[in-house]
């Protein structure tokens, strides 16, 4: 299986990284951004391809790492040309967007595959299944962070800073959590939220959360940030249940922590707490990903569950900014 | 020195006032009475226990002109206790919630005005370690401007203790009722702000069998006066082999950092062939030592104390909006005056 991949970016080269443990042979990448062009080339070998179709007709598979807003264009380009798709969360920036993508690759008759990460996380996946075996039997209270600093901060004219581009905090960061909570406890049938950029669109900081309410009688709390200060990263998990209770707190998983001495007055970085895998999530994403290609093995994420979580993305948007409890519908 | 203050305790059935007689008689200015109790065999089970005397009723009590009471009744059972006292003259630290309506609080706080007795609600948050150390940060501004606030006070079902707590007339409720106050408390103090809109979502899955009747899980959004928003979780989502009986954390999330509070983590892990599980064992300051001698010191100084009756009633008035949106789907206003 020969893998394109679209984009430079960290998840370019994230998912780059991952395709070297998969059987599939990462063949080239097209970007428009000649350092990150060069960085990529000289980090993981293969090509670059300065024509998007020219790259897309050398693969199987085409692995998009673009912004959000592009996702469309790409997944449309790559679905045309009958090639399957792997593309980065969110789906896209609008629904709209996302019902085409869907719609086109169907009428192609190729995969779209959308890179939830989350439900690769051991913790994370390893309490989906602790709830699926009814160890903690009906869930009720679902407790969902993920608190971070604003990614490329120092880049003046990032599209992540561009609500019309990325989506904001809610669409970029806490609909890994929405996805997370749909994928526990189902669909979601009412959504209120409160966020800094809400409020005000022009927040130095946007710090958010959520109250969801699933159509089982589950209700979900998740909070997001991109105001915590570099380079603190924090994510926790609790799911109460009718029969026991799973707890992740923020930092529990760090199973290295350095302290090193000062030397020659030099303070060293500290580098973050880390939880180190022998395979990371984006390793077992992608090897997952080449399974359902290559021996038809049942996704576990779909096009679908991309456009659900999206939809209560945007409803989270809609209700931080207007202060109003929204309603989703049952189909997206 | 003058006397003691003659302190007694009304009611045994909120199961803080055992750890009230220990705080009363450790506090040098204060003579403990005894205590008043409508259940005659706890009554004498609890004198016994303590070396306490049992007053058989609560009439009894306040015609032993105590200088001060702490009222430990249920929940909807604090107004006519108060009242009591309040005519009597006598200074009063009552029980969180302050009352299970707007009305009765308001009205509790009305009558001890005008009787010019101390009405103190009982928010022991307010003395723990860990939160004060949090209010100076906030306060000398280290933090930066608040941008919003993250708060649990999760618990077990406290039907095990008591079982009125799930009763929603003497309780008023279920897990919102018991255990918003706390966190919106410590929040209005955090924030120096009144709330003044509400949104919350509840069900009943957990304890569903020993509070079939109340709310046991709850999630509680916050707008408050200043433009921070917060949320409360206020879940009886710790089940009861837990390895202590809950907890308080809140996430501060200022313009130059945050602050991550957990009130209740000065614990020890103990592994004990007893319980057969791990238990938690706090060893951190007593909040409720300082809250009575805190409600002690305003009376001999005659002064307000630092929690009153209004404080009360404002995390009466959150709560009870809480209650209004979880009836309407949508999010409430806080009911001015």
């Amino acid at each position: 299986m020969r893998i394109g991949i679209v984009g430079t970016g960290f998840m370019g080269r994230t998912h780059a990284a991952a395709w070297k443990n998969t059987p599939a042979t990462l063949v080239g990448v097209h970007t428009l951004d000649p350092v990150g062009k060069e960085a990529f080339i000289g980090d993981f070998g293969s090509q670059a391809f300065d024509s998007l179709d020219e790259l897309i007709d050398q693969v199987d598979v085409v692995d998009i790492c673009t912004p959000t807003y592009l996702h469309m264009g790409h997944v449309i380009t790559a679905a045309r040309a009958g090639k399957h798709i792997i593309c980065e969360k969110p789906i896209a920036r609008t629904l709209e967007q996302g019902r085409e993508m869907i719609r086109i690759c169907r009428e192609a008759g190729v995969r779209l595959l959308i890179a939830h990460v989350v439900r690769f996380f051991p913790e994370y996946a390893r309490a989906k299944e602790i709830v699926e075996n009814g160890d903690i039997g009906q869930v009720a209270v679902i407790r969902l962070s993920r608190c971070g600093f604003k990614p490329a901060a120092n880049v003046p004219d990032s599209w992540f800073h561009d609500p019309e581009k990325s989506g904001g905090m809610m669409l970029d960061l806490m609909i890994h959590d929405f996805d997370y909570a749909r994928w526990v406890s189902g669909e979601v049938d009412s959504v209120f939220a409160r966020s800094a950029a809400g409020i005000n669109a022009d927040a130095p900081l946007d710090h958010g959360f959520a109250i969801l309410r699933h159509r089982n009688g589950a209700i979900t709390h998740i909070e997001g940030s991109w105001a915590y200060p570099p380079p603190l990263f924090r994510t926790a998990l609790e799911i109460a249940g009718s029969k026991g209770l799973i707890e992740h707190p923020a930092g529990s998983s760090n199973a290295v922590e350095m302290h090193l001495s000062v030397k020659d007055g030099v303070v060293p970085s500290t580098g973050l707490p880390r939880s180190p895998l022998i395979l990371d999530p984006y390793t077992l994403e992608m090897q997952h990903f080449y399974r359902v290609l290559t021996e038809g093995v049942t996704p576990r994420v779909t096009a679908e569950d991309g456009l659900a979580a999206l939809a209560i993305a945007l409803a989270a948007s809609e209700s931080a900014r207007t202060g109003s409890v929204i309603q989703l519908g049952g189909s997206h | 020195m003058s006397a003691k203050l003659r302190v007694g305790i009304l009611s045994f059935a909120h199961l803080h006032a055992d750890g009230y007689i220990n705080n009363l008689r450790m506090n040098p200015l204060v003579e403990f009475i005894g205590f008043s109790d409508d259940d005659s065999a706890r009554g004498v089970e609890v004198a016994h226990k303590y070396g306490a005397r049992y007053f058989s009723s609560h009439e009894a009590l306040i015609e032993d002109r105590p200088d001060a009471v702490v009222v430990c009744s249920e929940n909807s059972r604090h107004l006519p206790l108060v009242v009591m006292a309040a005519h009597a003259g006598i200074h009063i630290l009552c029980e969180k919630p302050l009352a299970t309506t707007v009305e009765d609080a308001r009205t509790m706080v009305d009558i001890c005005q005008r009787a010019g007795v101390v009405l103190m609600t009982a928010f022991p948050m307010r003395f723990n370690a860990p939160a004060i150390e949090v209010k100076r940060a906030l306060t000398d501004g280290r933090v930066g401007q608040i941008i919003a606030c993250t708060a649990t006070n999760q618990g077990e079902c406290p039907y095990y203790h008591r079982s009125w707590f799930v009763d929603p007339l003497l309780a008023g409720g279920g897990a919102m009722a018991d255990h918003i106050v706390h966190a919106a408390d410590l929040l209005r103090w955090y924030l120096g702000s009144e709330v003044t809109r509400v949104y919350a979502q509840s069900n009943h899955i957990l304890y569903a069998r020993e509070a079939p009747e109340v709310e046991t899980g709850g999630l509680v959004s916050l707008d408050f006066a200043n433009g921070v928003f917060a949320t409360i979780d206020c879940s009886w989502s710790k089940p009861p082999y837990y390895p202590t009986w809950g907890g308080l954390m809140m996430d501060v999330i200022g313009g130059a950092g945050v602050v991550n509070l957990n009130a209740f983590k000065q614990m020890l892990t103990v592994y004990t062939a007893s319980t057969g599980r791990p238990r938690w064992d706090f060893w951190g300051s007593d909040a409720d030592q300082w809250m009575i001698n805190e409600f002690i010191a305003a009376i001999i100084e005659q002064r307000n104390p630092t929690v009153t009756g209004i404080d009360g009633l404002k995390a009466v008035e959150i709560v009870a909006a809480a209650y209004r949106s979880v009836a309407s789907g949508q999010p409430e206003y806080v009911a001015a005056g």
